[in-house]
């Protein structure tokens, strides 16, 4: 638009050689290690390694654990988005930044307050001892896990949802009551299926880093419990097992490619609408 | 009513989201290290912070790397939007595709591809290669930003002003830039947020000698919470409110009425252009400075680097060293042997002087990893080492051609002594169902079979399978009633009453003796492991001759009885054993057990790659609960 | 006022539909409407009609339902409905901007208000088939929205609120974002349809153009006020004030003296009219519409002046005269080429006296009919 194709090349060369060398190489690479021995072989068993029961195990309780924490964001956030949307509260206000200031603070630091909070005899238990009530036993167990990724990824559903709700014209609504709709059949025939779009980039952007986390599950499950993630990166940073490591990445890569269609034939049934 | 629902709703998810953040700022001014306890207000964890070199120099390494990162990514992602709107739809289709990759992959797995990348290209991981990632998965967020903005352009205003006989960088400078502003800088200012923020990707790139924040938070949460963290905690906290404030307040000016807008423009227009000048000028001089800072122009010849246990030495001895030598020491902590060991597996010329454990050093010998000691320049280890360590170090290092010992000791069982009310003398009280949650084991491979084999009466060095299947069995048994897996934190965790009988290694244990009364130590009558970690030398180490200067100085009587009383372990170094004042430490049996305890304890031997795998994959069974 | 005239028409033969009382409403503490009273009779196409800010759109709300007055009462078939819910009102809404369900096909969307009502398929599927008809736009059941342009969407949006046999139709700017050409067509359209369906309109615009060439009755409403309501020749022919005069076509807007009965001095110069009642020597204002100010040669006219400006309008010429220090518009078929000296006559009946009102304030104050 701005210059002639040869320029255009020209320009666009240094990013083409960036993504080549630093995106596209190094995906190979993973595809290359996991799909080779130590001895340069080709073989499958680094991708079969995760039928043996530890690494199934592994799967399926991160698997389970980023479906629940995928949930219960889902269900926290959809009414913040539809209040925050409904007051049409502005993107840049003071309420909708406060939701996502948490976001900006250190993904560590944030868990580190649940460490903090949870501990046996930490906040929550000192809080409870004092009031004479039972004391809780959350930290190193699976729940703690779900508590620590629900209150990471919350803002990342809420973001979405209410970037989806807000653009609903109001009047839609006001059509859906007018044609006779109460509120409850407004809202399960107009209102959701409108924000299906926010509803598949929040469930993407809470479950992808949900499934694939390590510090979470090591931080509030006190290395107790191994996810997927966990399992990836101790054969990187422990058993050094590179293979094995990038084996494994391409099983976890399958997950996300399929969350990648969904959300692409989602988005295309926008663009055609 | 229903208002008022949603009124107690949001406040409800209000609290949700700001209770941890208010508890750690709260925490932050709390006097008592205790978390639960509230002893009085207090700013030294503030001041400890700001005397943390570590620690700023994390906030430092951050900052510069969020910086470049994001000047960088903002220059290549914006030309390359401008260059793509030159190109045919499919080429623009398939490159966007790409760019689309690191923000729709996991972090882990783009973290890893990219080290991979550095490793097989044999890049030295630090500074440079964590830049190099950071750029990478901020472009994606620049270029997002840019292109729809850019397909909204009239590119008529462009070939107006070229009509009007602009020159084209000129015309475009003048028409297209100041309409691309807006999405520029929102592409920036995501990817400043997404570069300080991100953790995975920089975990996986950023080699030994090098933390930013997040990284250094996890390294030392691992290491148990500190409240140094809290501070920090609570001064990012205001940051980031600051600058959201400042950022509302900015927009909320972008949202004026274009008269007044108009008016303000034009009274800043040179202001601007000021400021922009000044920007890229700093950002210049802050790229050179990064530069210079990340190593790049630096040698190494008057350098040491030095990878130690995590709280290994007195942080004076350090300073004293370089004082007295002029050598310049980069330190680095592993958090376990295996993590020292992968570490030097892939950049073998990334430290000149290691301190492993017995079993390790056997296996870097048998591995060529080493280089043997040239006993000349050592003579204080020679002369202040007691004779019968040299012996116990022969069973890893025959002839003793690589290892000076450092420290020793034994693992046994740490217990809170009103938390336990059995008698606790065997490995066995560790599978009783009453402390079920209360248990502490070490996250370790190697200690955790120590355990459990100890137990069941077999050498902890087996490589029988059925032992080792009968070891993982009671391990996955017990898992259930182990509260946590953990390494330093043991410590921590027990002074605090956290959990009743934890596993630890005899140093630690002294530590934490004298911090909380109720504690008792004990090595249990089927024996334990007796360790000696040593300083051996790197096969390519690079400065060979400061390495051995640095052993030697850690022989030294004086600065062996400071580690000794820094690090509570029992140290081999004979004269500053005698020149221990308190008689209560200096014939402690915790510190120093007599000759029939340590008969039933085993060092550890190295197992060779397949007995380690072995035991490598039965911890993996035992972790994922069998 | 005499019953021939046709505004007058339906307050003899049609029932009383929709009473609004006492309709008051502000926002952010600003007010929009303020104690409103309107009566919308069966059958009728009414326009509410004003600049934007007006209450015009407020008032089609609160009808609706979409709004809650602050005080007053909507009665809707001798029922009081202020506080019903909109999904349980008799009426149906044409949004502004369509408001189709982008996730629906055609289909879907006109279907959505009967399968609220459980109305069987068949029932369903007749309807739908009978409103795309009405609209011409039959086959058009399995597109989506997205993929119609805005005329088609508005037939639409039409069609969908009326299959669910409302006793009203309110219609917010249905037309606004329309190009001149579709606006005019449907125009027609909309006009057909309510003969067909023989139901009330309740139509909103800020088109004064609109308001006329579809209303039987038209409420001008200015600041939150009713400033005029009436048909459209009454409108037009005699506005009450001059916001009304201003608003609805090109006028002539000029201070003047009621001399007394039949005589109004304008600009110095002494004009027959037909209104009485002003007094003697009364300021008042005159509203002459630029197509009854007839150019004659100067020695002819009451008012003598010199043509400064003109403009080729296709059916007429656009002309601007000063005389006695006044720049009249001028609309006529005849040329006079611009420097002429003319003269200025005007019919008496075509001279509208109002009263000239003592302050700006004034202007906005309601004119109960």
């Amino acid at each position: 638009m701005f210059s002639d194709r040869k320029t255009s090349r020209v320009m666009a060369s240094p990013y083409a050689a960036w993504a080549l060398i630093f995106i596209l190489v190094p995906l190979g690479m993973i595809f290359y290690y996991g799909l080779t021995d130590e001895t340069g072989r080709f073989t499958l068993a680094n991708i079969a390694a995760i039928s043996q029961p530890e690494h199934l195990k592994a799967l399926g309780l991160a698997l389970l654990l980023s479906v629940i924490s995928t949930a219960v964001c889902f269900f926290l956030a959809y009414p913040v988005a539809m209040i925050l949307a409904k007051n049409r509260v502005s993107s840049q206000g003071l309420i909708t930044t406060l939701f996502i200031l948490p976001m900006w603070m250190n993904f560590l630091l944030r868990t580190l307050a649940w460490m903090t909070l949870l501990e046996n005899k930490g906040v929550i238990n000192t809080a409870l001892s004092l009031l004479h009530l039972p004391e809780l036993n959350i930290i190193n167990t699976p729940a703690a896990i779900v508590i620590g990724m629900v209150y990471n990824f919350l803002p990342f559903m809420i973001l979405p949802l209410y970037n989806s709700l807000s653009r609903i014209d109001e009047n839609v609504i006001n059509a859906a009551r007018d044609l006779g709709a109460n509120e409850v059949q407004t809202f399960f025939r107009v209102i959701l299926p409108l924000s299906v779009p926010g509803i598949v980039s929040g469930i993407t952007m809470v479950f992808i880093p949900a499934l694939t986390t390590f510090a979470i599950s090591t931080m509030l499950g006190g290395s107790k419990i191994l996810l997927i993630g966990n399992v990836i990166e101790q054969e990187f940073t422990l058993s050094y097992n590179w293979n094995l490591g990038a084996g494994l990445s391409i099983v976890l890569m399958i997950f996300i490619i399929v969350n990648m269609v969904i959300s692409a034939i989602t988005e295309r049934r926008e663009e055609e609408d | 009513m229903k208002t008022k629902l949603e009124k107690v709703y949001m406040a409800v998810i209000f609290l949700f989201m700001y209770a941890p953040i208010v508890t750690l700022i709260v925490l932050s001014f709390n006097a008592s290290k205790s978390r639960a306890r509230w002893g009085g207000f207090t700013l030294q964890w503030y001041v400890r912070l700001f005397h943390d070199s570590e620690v700023i120099n994390a906030m430092a390494n951050t900052l510069l790397i969020a910086l470049i990162s994001t000047v960088a990514a903002t220059i290549i992602g914006t030309l390359t939007c401008v260059a793509l709107m030159g190109l045919r739809k499919k080429t623009r289709t398939i490159i966007m595709g790409i760019t689309n990759i690191p923000m729709i992959n996991a972090d882990i797995v783009t973290g890893i591809s990219l080290m991979l990348l550095f490793r097989v290209l044999h890049f030295q991981t630090g500074f440079v290669t964590v830049l190099l990632a950071h750029i990478t998965f901020n472009i994606p967020y620049v270029m997002l930003s840019v292109m729809p903005r850019m397909k909204t352009l009239n590119p008529d205003v462009y070939n107006a002003a070229r009509d009007l006989g602009a020159e084209p960088f000129y015309a475009f400078r003048k028409t297209v830039l100041p309409d691309l502003m807006p999405a520029v800088t929102a592409g920036a200012l995501m990817a400043f947020t997404m570069s300080i923020d991100d953790f995975i990707i920089t975990y996986f790139t950023k080699g030994s000698g090098f933390d930013t924040l997040s990284t250094k938070i996890y390294n030392e949460v691992k290491r148990g919470i500190q409240p140094e963290i809290y501070a920090l905690s609570a001064i990012i906290f205001a940051l980031v409110l600051a600058l959201l404030i400042l950022r509302a307040k900015i927009r909320q000016r972008a949202a004026l009425p274009a008269k007044k807008k108009a008016a303000l423009y034009r009274k800043e227009a040179h202001t601007r252009t000021k400021v922009i000048a000044g920007v890229c000028a700093a950002g210049a001089a802050i790229l050179i400075a990064g530069m210079a800072f990340g190593g790049v122009f630096s040698t190494r010849g008057n350098k040491l680097f030095v990878y130690n246990a995590g709280e290994y030495i007195d942080p004076d001895v350090i300073d004293e060293f370089e004082q007295e030598t002029g050598i310049e020491v980069v330190y680095d902590e592993f958090e376990s042997n295996e993590i020292m060991y992968a570490k030097l597996a892939q950049d073998s010329a990334a430290y000149d002087v290691v301190c492993p454990s017995d079993y390790m050093i056997e296996k870097m010998i048998s591995e060529d990893m080493l280089q043997p000691l040239d006993w000349d320049c050592l003579p204080l280890s020679r002369e202040n080492i007691g004779e019968q360590y040299y012996r116990t170090a022969q069973q890893f290092d025959p002839g003793n051609r690589y290892a000076v010992p450092y420290f020793w000791g034994t693992i046994g069982i740490l217990y809170n002594r009103k938390m336990v009310s059995d008698p606790v003398d065997s490995w066995n009280i560790l599978w009783n169902p009453k402390y079920k949650g209360q248990i502490l084991m070490q996250d370790s491979i190697r200690d955790a079979f120590m355990v459990a084999l100890m137990k069941d009466g077999f050498d902890p060095n087996t490589t029988d399978q059925e032992e080792i299947d009968e070891a993982t069995q009671d391990l996955i048994d017990q898992e259930p009633l182990v509260q946590a897996y953990v390494v330093d934190q043991v410590r921590d965790k027990m002074i605090g009453n956290e959990a009743a009988l934890g596993v630890i290694y005899s140093g630690e244990a002294t530590f934490t003796l004298r911090e909380n009364p109720d504690l008792a130590y004990v090595i249990p009558k089927e024996g334990s492991n007796v360790w000696l970690d040593c300083w051996v030398i790197t096969k390519h180490a690079r400065n060979k001759k400061a390495a051995l200067q640095w052993i030697d100085f850690l022989s030294r009587e004086d600065i062996a009885l400071k580690n000794f009383e820094f690090i509570t372990y029992s140290t081999p170094n004979i004269r500053a054993q005698e020149a221990i004042e308190d008689p209560m430490i200096r014939n402690s049996k915790a510190i120093f057990p007599d000759a029939d305890t340590l008969a039933r304890c085993r060092t550890y031997s190295y197992l060779g790659k397949e007995g380690d795998e072995q035991y490598s994959e039965a911890w993996k069974k035992v972790k994922s609960g069998g | 006022m005499s019953p021939e005239e046709p505004g007058w028409r339906w307050d003899l033969n049609r029932k009383e539909l929709i009473r609004l009382e006492h309709i008051s409403k502000s926002f952010d503490g600003q007010m929009i409407l303020d104690d409103l009273n309107l009566v919308i009779h069966e059958n009728e196409f009414v326009t509410l009609l004003g600049p934007s800010g007006c209450g015009k759109t407020t008032t089609l709300r609160i009808i609706g339902g979409f709004e809650h007055p602050d005080s007053g009462r909507v009665i809707f078939d001798g029922e009081d409905i202020t506080n019903l819910a909109p999904n349980r009102r008799q009426l149906n809404t044409v949004f502004q901007k369509y408001a189709l369900f982008t996730h629906m096909d055609i289909a879907e969307n006109i279907a959505f208000g009967l399968k609220i009502q459980n109305k069987p398929e068949d029932y369903i599927n007749d309807k739908i088939r009978y409103a795309l008809k009405l609209v011409n736009l039959e086959g058009y059941e399995h597109r989506m929205p997205d993929s119609l342009s805005g005329g088609q969407q508005q037939r639409i949006a039409i069609a969908r609120a009326i299959v669910c046999e409302p006793k009203v139709l309110l219609l917010d700017e249905p037309l606004g974002a329309l190009d001149l050409k579709l606006r005019q067509e449907m125009q027609y359209e909309l006009i057909r349809l309510k003969n067909e369906l023989g139901i009330t309109f309740i139509y909103v615009t800020h088109d004064q153009e609109e308001a006329l060439t579809m209303s039987d009755h038209i409420v001008v409403m200015n600041q939150g006020y009713i400033q005029q309501e009436g048909s459209p020749e009454k409108i037009y022919n005699e506005p009450e004030n001059a916001f009304v005069a201003d608003f609805i076509g090109d006028s002539n807007i000029i201070p003047a003296t009621m001399v007394r009965d039949r005589l109004v001095r304008i600009l110095g110069a002494e004009f027959a009219c037909v209104d009485t009642g002003f007094g003697t020597e009364k300021p008042v204002d005159v509203v002459i519409r630029p197509e009854d100010v007839e150019l004659v040669k100067p020695e002819e006219g009451t008012l003598s002046g010199k043509v400064t400006e003109v403009i080729f309008k296709g059916v007429h010429y656009e002309m601007s005269v000063m005389a006695g220090g006044f720049e009249w518009l001028v609309h006529s078929t005849k040329l006079s080429e611009s420097g002429t000296d003319v003269g200025i006559r005007v019919d008496p009946f075509n001279i509208q006296v109002m009263n000239r009102p003592e302050s700006e304030d004034e202007e906005a104050i309601g004119v109960d009919v």
